[in-house]
């Protein structure tokens, strides 16, 4: 337990200190930052763009659930795909420049390793999901006039569950493959065919594929099913750090 | 005395490649001991199944009594290594770098901050605060041998301690793995023969995946260092080498860079009779006659260099 502790507390000390602190923050902080007076103004942007192209169309006034919307697709597309290529080194990085060796061969085990890299960096996502949807809120409020929380907060948190399941996925498949660009491509493979599968209704009901859409549903207002979805998810969040963490036992470095 | 490690024909393979093939070493408690081989011989494959970076495709190995494959973090606690290539967090500075080291083996307060004050001197770099990112490779081994010892632990394994150090540095570390003596077993691989002869007790020569010979330097030197003896003749040398050379009692013959002749004999006694006869007997003047030192260096040459490669 002890050298969890103190791996655990090394991992935070990293993303404080090296680039982790600026990339993934930053992109999140750029997204809620931008979000709301996007969605308040695209009707104003398109129309000064377009000029008299569009002719008599004209785009429906913006509400709150815009800005809501505009937050949590960027968290599913351009945030999820960093977040699969930032995670793609995530155990192979510490093989490849030794600090692993340097670890494994004093008293902690290869589980407590890998258990501790995804509890860190899950914890990690979740305080910038936090804060980022806190910023996106308090904009939205301030553009738009109101924001009632419900739908934003019901979202982000059903993504951030995502989000979690993608940090497993790509612990496991950064043990597996030892080449970061390897394993981010095949985490990019596996959240296009996610994508697919949650057409199929039974996986787009009780399984983690429904997440891949729900969120923005949940966003715009919109009633969803998310219970069977997020328990299988977090379920199988579990499952696969248990086999990142076997899988890394049996790796010779 | 016990044993610190034993290996039971321990082997790995990768593929059709045996790296190691029924290794069978006894390293006593307290002993300084040399694993010495040339390059891909195997020590590294030795050295990460000894930490259980790496698992035997067969075979056993026990560590401080323990079995190195179901001991996981018991036996850790006694070990301190040091990788041929140390890689270290480069955010981090050398203190920063102890402190976590001691920190992962559960020592705390007032120890640790003694104990990193000390390994910091110890490797000359009580005065850096830089990050290690910006370390030579010098620097990074130094610390790496100062986060072996962090643990003061019961069994010091290094791989390649020396190799990227410079004069100064390599003769600290070895004076600090002299001054371990009988406190804490050392065990450490390296090509540098003067290394091992300077501070080990005990040697083991693997090559091929084999180990070739095990035992004390001395002993080694006396079963398989056949003696030397070495000549200078004031004239005639070529033509008194040859001589010699047919002679039963001499192996080997050899020119020394002064024009010494080098010769490796098996019976020093009748030697040291003939040779001032055959020397005579050419009315040739000899002005130096000495039993040579046998090094391991021909002793190794021996048991590795003079098979084809």
């Amino acid at each position: 337990m002890n050298g969890f502790v103190v791996f655990a507390a090394k991992e935070v000390r990293e993303i404080l200190r090296t680039w982790r602190i600026w990339v993934l923050p930053g992109i999140l902080l750029f997204f809620a930052l931008t979000g709301p007076v996007l969605a308040r103004y695209t009707p104003e942007i398109v129309g000064a763009l377009a000029g008299s192209q569009l002719g008599g169309l004209k785009l429906p006034t913006p509400t709150y659930l815009d800005s809501y919307t505009q937050w949590v697709k960027n968290l599913s597309q351009i945030a999820l795909f960093a977040l699969i290529i930032i995670y793609g080194s995530i155990i192979s990085a510490e093989t490849r420049n030794g600090t692993a060796v340097l670890v494994l061969t004093k008293p902690v085990s290869r589980a407590a390793f890998v258990i501790a890299k995804a509890s860190v960096h899950s914890v990690f996502l979740a305080v910038l999901v936090v804060m980022g949807t806190l910023l996106t809120w308090g904009l939205t409020a301030a553009v738009f006039g109101k924001a009632p929380g419900s739908a934003l907060w019901s979202s982000a948190m059903v993504w951030l569950v995502f989000g979690v399941l993608f940090i497993s996925l790509m612990t496991l498949l950064s043990v597996l493959i030892g080449s970061a660009a390897g394993a981010a491509g095949a985490g990019l493979g596996i959240y296009a065919l996610v994508s697919i599968a949650s057409i199929w209704k039974p996986l787009g009901s009780y399984s983690p594929a429904a997440l891949a859409t729900q969120p923005a549903s949940l966003a715009a207002g919109k009633d969803a099913a998310v219970l069977w979805p997020v328990l299988t998810s977090l379920l199988l969040a579990v499952v696969l750090v248990a086999f990142a963490a076997q899988a890394f036992r049996r790796k010779d470095l | 005395m016990s044993a610190a490690i034993q290996t039971t024909r321990l082997t790995k393979t990768y593929g059709e490649k045996r790296a190691l093939d029924a290794v069978d070493l006894v390293i006593e408690e307290g002993s300084i001991f040399g694993f010495l081989g040339p390059n891909g011989a195997g020590k590294t494959t030795t050295l990460r199944i000894l930490t259980g970076l790496a698992r035997a495709t067969s075979g056993s190995v026990q560590i401080l009594g323990h079995d190195v494959a179901l001991a996981g973090n018991d036996v850790r606690a006694d070990i301190g290594f040091l990788p041929d290539v140390p890689g270290f967090y480069e955010w981090m500075s050398a203190d920063e770098l102890l402190r976590f080291a001691g920190r992962l083996f559960g020592i705390g307060g007032a120890v640790l901050d003694e104990r990193v004050a000390m390994l910091l001197n110890l490797a000359g770099l009580g005065d850096v605060k830089t990050k290690i990112g910006g370390y030579s490779r010098g620097m990074k081994q130094r610390l790496g041998v100062a986060q072996a010892l962090v643990n003061a632990p019961k069994l010091l394994l290094l791989d390649e301690p020396t190799s990227a150090l410079d004069p100064m540095g390599r003769k600290d570390v070895l004076d600090m793995l002299t001054s371990l003596r009988g406190r804490t077993t050392v065990f450490f691989s390296t090509h540098i023969l003067a290394d091992v002869e300077r501070v080990c007790d005990t040697v083991a020569i693997l090559d091929r995946g084999r180990v070739v010979t095990q035992a004390p330097i001395d002993e080694l030197k006396a079963r398989y260092g056949v003696q030397k003896v070495v000549i200078e003749v004031t004239d005639g040398g070529d033509e008194l080498a040859q001589a010699i050379g047919r002679q039963k009692w001499a192996t080997a013959v050899a020119r020394g860079p002064d024009g010494a002749i080098e010769i490796t004999v098996t019976d020093v006694g009748t030697a040291q009779r003939e040779i001032p006869a055959m020397v005579a007997a050419r009315n040739t003047g000899m002005s130096r006659m000495e039993a040579g030192e046998v090094g391991l260096e021909e002793v190794f040459v021996e048991l590795v260099g003079g098979e084809q490669r």
